[in-house]
């Protein structure tokens, strides 16, 4: 922040207060992380010059940022060769290749395809048979097949928006949560709904003073971890019921399982460490208040870190899973 | 090259000068006292005095060089010893990273397996709410032989409900047949016995014959 009073104007100062990372990406390769915010835009950040032994303050700043939507960027995917981002109602691929070159001057997507869906919150990736599932506004999962771009089928039966999506591999199901506090799980094949699982009708689950809304699922083919109005809760898939339920005063916003532990951020400002009986094992401070999005590195191994970004323009990066190391800035 | 090992040599050549000055002019001195022994006409007393100091002067340059043989042998030994350590401490070094890769591998392992056990005591906690499979199975079999109870009961009752339904029908017509019988014939005053036996008699036989 140093930095900007020296050289920004107020303008800009003002932009970099309000703004806030909704989304992350790792390259293929491991070696750079895209991140979308609330502006439109992606910036792209090397991971190699910020970790490398001659880092430096310029290094933490983004090698490229361009205004990738009108909108909001909520979702922000990588696939083996292409940079999927969703904004207002449109995809975009950018190719990855490119990205890296910085040649963005003349490039317009590699394919952006638009739909009749108010807000996309959320894509989720089924390497199985090559689709990508779409979630947004509109109450309805979409399902699109990645080498044509075509939309293959319609997931309905939702009654409020989706907040996110999550693929479950081994069955070849697809989950979605939404604002109305059902998750469901779909088969892709039949794309009929398999389960339906009102989360705040539990009572151990329940917490009716934030609501019923699910903004926060994942899965690990035998296990999922949900949670948003009601607390982060942990399910068995094969017998739908909630094993643990986890005593995290926020509102959880995403989690994933990494290795014995679960890690989740939500309304706090830290990254909690749970473990899979029940109990919070360690809450990490971090830098932005809220936090919307964590991303592990599991493309690299020399670089494999966490970062989480949220409200606020600093994305922190943690080398070590104890402590904050340093932050990357738009 | 040429010039470096030159000017090396020179640096060797000077410190070792400045170092053993002693030795080198002792040895030049040596060199000129014989020389000057040789040529001198000077008189044998002096001449074995001298013979004796150059004598003297040979053993010095002597000890002096065994002397440097001897460091030039340590340092050879401590060379090898050197050395020895090395070899030893890059063995260590190799098999302190085998050491290193190895826990990695057992920490991942311990790390699933304690994943592996979360879960299933987390799946243990549904189980136990669950009631016990015995105690369902024996409260499975009471309400069975309950069950089996009642159903005994009903049939019983069932049974007795037939009967006494066959009973009454049987009674039923009867009457009813009685009552017809009744109706047909003509009702007469029973003023005397015989029309009575008579009329007695005639109901017999359509009773006989009704049944």
């Amino acid at each position: 922040m140093a930095r900007c009073v020296e050289t920004a104007s107020p303008i800009l100062m003002h932009h970099l207060l309000h703004m806030s990372v909704f989304s992350q990406s790792f390259s293929p390769c491991g070696k750079f992380l895209a991140a979308g915010n609330n502006y439109g835009e992606i910036a792209l950040f090397s991971l190699s010059a910020a970790l490398g032994p001659d880092a430096n303050e310029l290094s933490q700043k983004p090698i490229l940022t361009f205004t990738a939507h009108e909108g909001p960027v909520f979702s922000l995917l990588s696939t083996d060769s292409h940079l999927l981002s969703a904004g207002n109602g449109e995809i975009s691929a950018w190719s990855w290749a490119e990205l890296i070159k910085k040649c963005l001057c003349a490039l317009p997507p590699s394919l952006r395809s638009s739909l009749e869906i108010p807000e996309i919150n959320a894509m989720a990736l089924n390497p199985a048979d090559n689709s990508l599932a779409v979630g947004g506004g509109d109450n309805n999962v979409h399902i699109m097949d990645l080498e044509n771009g075509a939309f293959k089928s319609v997931l309905q039966g939702h009654t409020d928006y989706i907040h996110c999506l999550s693929v479950r591999e081994r069955a070849s199901e697809v989950l979605s949560g939404g604002e109305d506090g059902a998750v469901r799980i779909w088969d892709t094949r039949t794309s009929q709904c398999v389960h339906c699982v009102e989360v705040y009708k539990y009572e151990t689950c329940a917490r009716p003073q934030h609501g019923k809304w699910i903004s926060c699922l994942t899965t690990d083919s035998d296990w999922m971890l949900c949670g948003g109005g009601p607390s982060l809760s942990l399910w068995h898939l094969r017998s739908m019921s909630p094993t643990s339920v986890f005593p995290l005063s926020g509102c959880q916003r995403q989690a994933t399982f990494y290795q014995d532990m679960i890690l989740t951020v939500g309304e706090g400002q830290c990254v909690s460490h749970c473990l899979m009986g029940g109990e919070v094992k360690a809450q990490i401070p971090c830098t932005p208040h809220s936090i919307n999005t964590l991303a592990i590195n599991t493309n690299s191994t020399e670089h494999r870190v966490l970062t989480v970004g949220g409200s606020s323009d600093h994305i922190d990066v943690f080398t070590n899973l104890s402590y904050k190391a340093f932050s990357l800035r738009f | 090259m040429g010039a470096v090992t030159d000017d090396e040599v020179i640096r060797k050549r000077l410190l070792i000068d400045g170092d053993g000055a002693g030795d080198d002019r002792r040895i030049n001195v040596l060199l000129k006292s014989f020389t000057k022994w040789c040529n001198s006409p000077a008189t044998p007393e002096e001449g074995f005095t001298q013979h004796q100091r150059m004598h003297g002067t040979l053993a010095q340059c002597e000890f002096s060089m065994l002397k440097t043989l001897m460091v030039y042998d340590m340092n050879i030994r401590e060379m090898e010893n050197y050395e020895k350590i090395y070899s030893n401490i890059e063995e260590n070094i190799t098999s302190a990273h085998e050491k290193i890769s190895e826990c990695k591998k057992e920490i991942q392992r311990a790390k699933r397996i304690r994943k592996n056990r979360q879960e299933y005591d987390a799946l243990a906690k549904v189980i136990q709410q669950h009631p016990d499979r015995h105690e369902t199975l024996k409260q499975l079999e009471a309400l069975d032989k309950e069950l089996q109870q009642l159903s005994d009961i009903k049939e019983n009752v069932d049974a007795k409900l037939e009967l006494r339904k066959k009973q009454f029908h049987v009674l039923l017509s009867t009457i009813q047949e009685l009552q017809q019988t009744l109706d047909k014939l003509p009702c007469h005053f029973p003023l005397d016995d015989d029309k009575l036996e008579t009329d007695g008699n005639n109901q017999e036989s359509p009773m006989e014959n009704g049944e």
